[in-house]
């Protein structure tokens, strides 16, 4: 290995740990749009029982769970969250669990840059036709619609982030490091 | 193409790719191979729509309800008033290990949830009480999956979603075969205790003074579930503004309780948001792969393999729900469902059979899929809450269950009734 190897290994554990900091933050970012979304389909119950109505909440949190989705994904990546079958992985050594891993983050990471190279044609047809949506809201689709992208250009960002570190750390014989960017998670 | 989809599903699943993943990817491979026109330029707007979902947004906050409802504390209590009311059945605690599942069950939409609050509580009690280990934990295991059944379940909605179903209906439709199972698992410990006494502990009996007093702990859980299932039932609000006031109601019971806090509640929005985006992404990998199937012409392929294999309505059930009990040893719950529900629901429907009514049976077989080895996270989750003894004792209590699982799907197919009946009122 080349002398600026272990620089190499500061960095990719500083960009594995600081993506953990920022995801950390979004999920409650996404948790608390939940939690206003319920009060406010509450008032709207509410608001029912004296003939009175925001209107339009079905569409709203159509377009909060869009986002909320979008966005968690990349989380529950760093929480090891989405789910697995191990059930050959664990019959393997370590090597070939790494092996194993590195296919399905880079799996993963492909899929989801395939998603966002494929969503941004909605987006983008949005904002040059300046669509609304076909409701009393009329809502200008490009803005839910640029949440929902940008939560998935997120998601394949860090994705690829760990797929690189995954590789890097499988590469170098970091066996721990590499575990904990692209393993198994326990489950719930 | 469906042998495509068969080989391709299991081969990318044991290379142990993210199941969401796998269906994606398998929806990338009929594009590529089976479908005269390219569908995936189709992609971006398939999965907007598909997470674009006032239906869905159900799910998110029936997890955030479960979640605040665990950390706040209210398990113990449940646990502590139940036991008053039913241990003095044989079997004694293991009756209140079932009943809290159920009652459980009744709040939050998910099995394993369900498990681990039932297990963190229960467990210290079996060691201190002398019960034997066995029975004691397969009864936790196997109660814990009621979480799916009994309304409201995340796995129904997440059906109904695929299937184009009505969610309410599947809610009632699972309400009296959720509670009847409660009741057959109550009925086989009693019976294995009558036989062998030194299956479970002591019974003990209370006072009606001390239950009546236990009773004020039950109260809470029993109106949000009341809250929940009434308001979708008089049909006052749809499942998500149900869920939505169960939210509300569950914050209620925690501040009642003094288990609110800033530090719980981030607790609570993290799991929430952590649980969705795991449920999502297998969701919006089924809902991708069941637009390229159908793009695809999956509906002719499965009527030629049909008529081709020549079988009986009946026996062709019998294949469908001996592949559930097989898969499921190895599979888990939601993955299981939704990996095969644009393949099997359309067999069946095609066969004349209903879908709500197959949504119930197809819940069963994923609950036994919960507490059958080498994969079954129940067993996995309870043996992690026991502080000692092997995974073979959780394994092995939780075998009168499974067989009890296995006897309401009989039920089921002999009187379809126990599922349909409630929602036809609707």
């Amino acid at each position: 290995m080349t002398a600026e190897s272990p620089l190499m290994d500061h960095l990719i554990d500083r960009a594995v740990l600081s993506l953990r900091r920022i995801n950390d933050k979004l999920a409650v970012v996404a948790g608390l749009a939940l939690l206003l979304t319920a009060g406010y389909i509450l008032a709207d119950i509410i608001l029912r029982r004296f003939d009175a109505s925001f209107g339009g909440t079905d569409e709203i949190s159509g377009y909060v769970m869009a986002g909320v989705t979008s966005w968690a994904m990349a989380y529950a990546l760093t929480k090891l969250a989405h789910v697995r079958i191990d059930l050959v992985r664990v019959k393997l050594r370590p090597l070939g669990r790494a092996l194993m891993d590195c296919l399905a983050l880079w799996t993963l990471a492909a899929t989801a840059l395939y998603v966002a190279y494929q969503g941004w044609p909605v987006l983008a047809r949005s904002i040059r036709l300046g669509s609304t949506a076909n409701t009393p809201l009329e809502t200008p689709l490009w803005i839910p619609q640029a949440i929902w992208w940008s939560g998935w250009a997120w998601f394949a960002f860090s994705a690829s982030v760990l797929a690189l570190a995954l590789l890097w750390n499988t590469s170098r014989g970091r066996v721990k490091e590499a575990e904990a960017a692209g393993g198994v998670g326990a489950e719930l | 193409m469906i042998v495509y989809i068969a080989l391709g599903l299991l081969g990318l699943l044991a290379a142990s790719i993210p199941v969401g993943i796998v269906l994606f990817v398998l929806a990338f491979g009929i594009d590529a191979f089976f479908s005269p026109f390219p569908l995936m330029r189709g992609l971006g707007q398939v999965v907007w729509s598909s997470s674009n979902s006032a239906t869905l947004i159900a799910i998110p906050f029936f997890v955030l309800l479960g979640e605040i409802l665990v950390r706040s504390g209210v398990a113990e209590r449940t646990y502590t008033a139940l036991d008053r009311w039913v241990s003095w059945l044989p079997g004694g605690l293991i009756h209140a290990n079932i009943g809290t599942a159920t009652l459980f069950s009744a709040t939050s939409g998910s099995s394993v949830a369900t498990a681990a609050t039932v297990a963190t509580v229960a467990m210290p009690q079996a060691e201190a009480l002398n019960y034997n280990p066995r029975l004691f934990s397969g009864a936790i295991a196997a109660g814990g999956t009621l979480g799916i059944m009994i309304p409201p379940s995340i796995n129904l909605i997440v059906y109904g979603f695929l299937t184009e179903s009505s969610i309410p209906q599947l809610f009632l439709a699972g309400l009296l075969p959720g509670l009847l199972l409660a009741l057959m698992f109550m009925a086989i410990t009693a019976i294995l205790c009558i036989i062998k006494p030194s299956l479970g502990g002591p019974s003990r009996s209370s006072s009606w003074g001390e239950r009546f007093a236990g009773l004020s702990d039950l109260l809470p859980i029993l109106f949000l579930f009341g809250a929940i299932v009434g308001s979708i039932y008089t049909g006052w609000a749809t499942p998500t503004e149900a869920a939505a006031i169960g939210v509300a109601i569950a914050l209620l019971i925690a501040a009642v309780n003094k288990g609110l806090s800033v530090r719980m509640l981030v607790d609570s929005l993290r799991g929430a948001v952590r649980i969705t985006a795991m449920i999502m992404l297998v969701v919006i990998g089924a809902y991708v792969l069941n637009f390229a199937l159908s793009s695809a012409g999956l509906g002719r392929a499965l009527q030629d393999l049909m008529a081709n294999l020549g079988l009986t309505p009946l026996m062709t059930l019998f294949v469908i729900i001996l592949m559930y009990i097989i898969l499921g040893f190895f599979i888990e719950t939601l993955s299981l469902m939704v990996a095969t529900i644009p393949i099997i629901v359309p067999i069946v429907v095609g066969l004349g059979y209903d879908k709500i009514w197959f949504g119930i049976l197809m819940i069963i077989l994923v609950e036994m899929a919960l507490i059958t080895p080498p994969v079954g996270l129940n067993l996995f989750v309870v043996q992690g809450a026991r502080r000692s003894g092997s995974f073979t004792d959780v394994m092995i209590g939780a075998i009168p269950y499974a067989l009890v699982m296995l006897l309401m799907v009989g039920l089921l197919i002999l009187f379809p009734q126990i599922a349909l009946f409630l929602p036809s009122g609707l």
